[in-house]
């Protein structure tokens, strides 16, 4: 455990010395959140509009700009920029050599991969912080402390699950162009199926069940209820842990993975 | 005297390449060990495999009595390796990543070691610059003070200084000397003959293949040497054997001419010499 807080130290430092990085982890995602906002406010006029002769179904549109909507599309911007930087930071340890080094050195698998999350923790922290923050005010949210506790969480949660899907990804890669195609695999599909455009429990049985695979599934679970007028966290208590059960799968299955030798 | 690395039968092979065949050899403890062989030869699979990063197909391995797939956190503590690339975190700088490297090995007193180690090689003036900041000569040496931070009983070193200016490369030599005479174990792989020259003994390897095991002085004479004599502008070139009397039995032909202005010899270079070898052996 003594050598994982040493390189979560390490990862800090480079974090830290990496404003690139830094910049893409922590603005980008308020950048989008900032052009959903936009886009949005020109949207939701036209949804306004009385129901015409050609319309008699009211069909249901993403409630734009509701909680509803916007945490679930917050939710997969930071589940997607942690796993893809996560895994290419990683992947380039290996083509830098520096993971052999430090292998060769004596830092075990399971030091690094803890190492990582060590590292990262703090970056998810921040990210989840800034995201819900600027959520709450751009869209005027309206919840509770408590409510608001509990997104940090499943926010940060999340961001911790991705960072363990990045470790565990970056395995199978030998350089950074292999972790893109992992993209449309795990990320894209995830969009469809786990809740962020549309409630999966109304899709084809077959692919409900498909997004039932991916932790944003579980994350969005959480966040609708909490978009409730009332809930009790009894209904995603099953949730928050099927989370926790993924970032430890994925940590296990990462240190399976990760070869010592090739 | 025994031996730091024992190889026995050692084969690997990626699919249907073979590449590396049947290796033997053994090195003995305190040596400058040379690995030559052009590019492509197998130097860096096999420093891989002795260091434990890379399985083998069969054969056997024994470096420091330890069995480098086996044994491999017991030998990690007592060998160094130093990559042919840096290896190196370019956001940190070079107290940090030694030191980094170093805490793996739970060093007590590190910063006064780390500090010891970058004074040794000649680096304690720039130790908090970022490495990203370096030139490459200098990024080697910080690799080099990284592999040995914790005092390795033997060494691992592919290419250290490829790509290193002519400067630089002797003052890196000089530190390999000083490290051989504390009792240290050299393994250094290398493909420039000038380098061979300054190791105990030297394995030349071709595909995969140890072609030969010799002293380094051995191994050149096995070479031609090419004597071009100037007599008042008018050049000679002739092709010698490179042992001392094959040399002088060439000059001989000249006697003491007074005519001649300058004489200049120049040595085989290592595949020259490594494919004399190979048709001598055919």
């Amino acid at each position: 455990m003594k050598n994982a807080f040493i390189i979560g130290k390490r990862v800090i430092i480079q974090l830290k010395g990496d404003k690139r990085f830094l910049a893409l982890s922590l603005i980008a995602p308020l950048i989008i959140i900032y052009l959903l906002k936009i886009v949005f406010d020109i949207i939701t006029p036209e949804l306004d509009m009385p129901m015409n002769e050609f319309m008699p179904v009211p069909i249901e549109m993403p409630t734009l700009a509701t909680p509803k909507f916007i945490l679930p599309v917050s939710a997969f911007i930071v589940h997607f920029l942690s796993f893809v930087l996560c895994a290419i930071l990683l992947v380039q340890e290996r083509t830098r050599g520096t993971l052999e080094r430090m292998l060769i050195n004596g830092y075990k698998k399971t030091s690094i991969i803890m190492g990582y999350t060590i590292g990262y923790f703090g970056l998810a922290t921040l990210q989840a912080i800034l995201v819900i923050t600027e959520e709450i005010y751009l869209f005027k949210f309206d919840f509770a402390t408590s409510t608001i506790v509990i997104l940090f969480f499943v926010i940060w949660l999340l961001a911790i699950v991705s960072v363990m899907l990045g470790i565990f990804i970056s395995t199978f890669a030998r350089h950074e162009g292999h972790v893109f195609p992992f993209i449309p695999l795990i990320i894209l599909p995830s969009v469809f199926l786990t809740g962020v455009l549309a409630d999966p429990e109304k899709l084809p049985t077959w692919a409900n069940w498909l997004g039932h695979l991916f932790p944003l599934r579980y994350a969005n679970n959480i966040l609708t209820t909490l978009t409730k007028p009332e809930f009790h966290y009894s209904e995603f208590t099953g949730d928050f842990l099927i989370l926790i059960g993924y970032a430890l799968g994925l940590l296990l299955l990462a240190s399976r993975t990760l070869k010592e030798s090739d | 005297m025994s031996n730091s690395v024992e190889i026995n039968g050692l084969n690997k092979s990626y699919g249907k390449l073979s590449v590396l065949k049947d290796v033997n050899l053994n090195v003995p403890e305190g040596a400058i060990y040379g690995l030559i062989g052009p590019n492509g030869a197998g130097k860096t699979t096999l420093i891989k495999a002795l260091v434990g990063a890379l399985k083998y197909d069969s054969g056997k391995i024994s470096v420091l009595n330890l069995d480098p797939i086996k044994n491999k956190w017991d030998l990690r503590r007592q060998i160094g390796y130093m990559p042919q690339t840096p290896s190196l975190y370019g956001d940190l700088t070079a107290f940090q990543n030694i030191s980094f490297f170093g805490k793996a090995h739970g060093i007590k007193n590190l910063e006064e070691e780390t500090n010891k180690i970058l004074a040794f090689t000649e680096l304690s003036d720039r130790k908090n610059d970022l490495v990203r900041n370096f030139s490459g000569g200098m990024q080697k040496r910080v690799s080099l003070a990284c592999t040995l931070i914790h005092k390795p009983k033997i060494i691992f070193l592919d290419e250290p200084t490829a790509a290193v200016d002519p400067q630089l490369k002797q003052r890196t030599w000089a530190l390999f000397k000083k490290l051989s005479e504390s009792g240290v174990t050299i393994f250094v792989s290398t493909h420039l003959m000038d380098e061979a020259m300054l190791c105990d003994k030297v394995t030349i390897l071709r595909q995969g293949e140890v072609l030969l095991v010799d002293t380094p002085h051995n191994i050149l004479v096995k070479g031609k040497t090419k004597i071009t004599v100037n007599r008042n502008g008018t050049k000679t070139e002739l092709i010698s054997g490179s042992s001392a009397s094959a040399l002088a039995s060439e000059l001989k032909k000249f006697g003491l001419d007074k005519e001649i202005q300058d004489i200049t010899f120049t040595q085989d270079n290592i595949e020259n010499i490594i494919l004399d070898i190979v048709d001598k052996k055919k």
